[in-house]
């Protein structure tokens, strides 16, 4: 049984803590690059990528159902979505241009100052990793659990599913129907109008037309 | 058109990069070893040299950078070094979520910064995925017999695949009228 062979090797000394830097190493490094890509949509392709470690990282959690579906929706299906939308919205799959700086000729300090200012982003973000992570380390009272987790996951999983959580289940699938339906009219939108207006200019073009053989 | 002037990478930038990578290694090397003698981990555990540890690689790397380095790999040195040094001496739990809230700064910078729309798009997800990971971290470590943590985590996913459905349509609806995704140029609701 594959399933039962993932719990005795994370149990080893050590692999767990191997496999999990491996894994966030490579997930860093590829979500860094998604961020700094100039080309879009290998960033969308790089996200695949990503997805892919952290499905790895929900393994290591084992939670396999998880990680399978992780690959099913994230790396499959919203990567294919966001490529196929790239590829409408910027046709010739051209390079993000590159941001020119105004700032060569201003004296040092006013230098360190524009970079500050330009740069409110990174500090908020690094300023909002540096408060959760002062709250984590600041928390010694986790209620951990030594059991293992249970190796019919995907048995309480499915009965969650339909009895406790029955209700948010069918109200996602409302919201997913109502998500698509929503989709599909903004992603169609007046595009009727345009047609009948070139419908028109067509016309008008041809009448022209035979107006001009005519008059020869 | 003069006063222009653009950056060029100077031509020594890969050594400056692979000296950059040597000193964040030396850093994480020097934190490790004192990790491995028991008085180590309590003076850093309790005194909080961990925190020093990643300002002093952020300030090297900033001027490696001024000096010109190459921007990406000081960066991700950077993050990758800190994230070793503040996550090597905690516990199992506290490390996923360490990496999460990684991964949702990030995701943060990203939807901030970026000047195309699909890119904003894309970031959400990786912040959507980061709260995956401290999900499923909970239910793995605080409660895995009942395994509330993954169910939510099943939720979190049918709204992330509505919300990328919808995102997606909107960009296409706004390209159609703008002719662009880029995010500076949406004026719209500007007055």
């Amino acid at each position: 049984m594959g399933q039962d062979l993932l719990p005795p090797l994370l149990s080893a000394p050590g692999v767990e803590t191997w496999a999990f830097y491996i894994l966030t190493t490579l997930s860093i490094c590829l979500a860094i690059a998604v961020l700094a890509d100039r080309v879009v949509i290998r960033s969308g392709f790089i996200l695949i990528g990503v997805f892919g470690t952290i499905s790895g990282i929900f393994l290591l959690l084992s939670a396999q159902f998880l990680a399978l579906a992780q690959i099913m929706i994230y790396a499959v299906g919203i990567t294919l979505m966001v490529v196929i939308a790239l590829m409408l919205t910027n046709p010739r799959l051209e390079r993000e241009q590159a941001v020119v700086y105004y700032d060569e000729n201003l004296p040092p300090l006013a230098k360190i100052f524009a970079s500050c200012k330009r740069n409110l982003s990174l500090w908020v973000s690094v300023l909002s990793f540096v408060t959760l992570y002062s709250a984590l380390i600041g928390e010694n009272h986790w209620p951990l659990s030594d059991q293992p987790v249970s190796p019919d996951a995907v048995k309480v999983l499915g009965e969650a599913l339909v009895t406790n959580y029955s209700i948010p289940f069918e109200f996602s699938s409302v919201l997913l129907l109502a998500a698509l339906m929503g989709a599909v009219m903004l992603a169609k939108g007046e595009s009727k109008n345009r047609d009948d207006d070139n419908v028109a200019i067509v016309d008008e073009a041809k009448k022209q037309e035979n107006n001009l053989a005519l008059q020869r | 058109m003069q006063n222009v002037v653009t950056v060029k990478e100077p031509q020594s930038s890969v050594n400056l990069a692979l000296v950059y990578a040597l000193v964040a290694a030396a850093v994480v090397g020097s934190y490790t070893g004192q990790l491995s003698t028991a008085a180590g981990i309590e003076s850093i555990v309790t005194n909080h040299y961990d925190f020093w540890a990643c300002l002093g690689l952020a300030l090297a790397g900033w001027i490696f950078r001024s000096v010109g380095g190459h921007k990406g790999v000081i960066v991700t040195m950077t993050v990758l070094a800190s994230f070793i040094i503040l996550t090597l001496s905690q516990p199992m739990l506290l490390r996923y979520l360490t990496f999460a809230a990684l991964l949702f700064s990030m995701g943060l910078y990203g939807m901030v910064q970026s000047r195309n729309a699909v890119r904003v798009l894309l970031s959400i997800e990786l912040m959507l995925n980061a709260v995956n990971i401290n999900l499923i971290a909970f239910s793995r470590y605080v409660d895995p017999v009942a395994l509330k943590g993954q169910l939510f985590v099943i939720f979190v996913l049918t709204v992330a695949a509505a919300e990328a459905a919808v995102g997606l349509a909107v960009v296409l609806a706004i390209y159609r009228s703008r002719q662009t995704v880029d995010m500076d140029k949406f004026t719209l609701l500007k007055w």
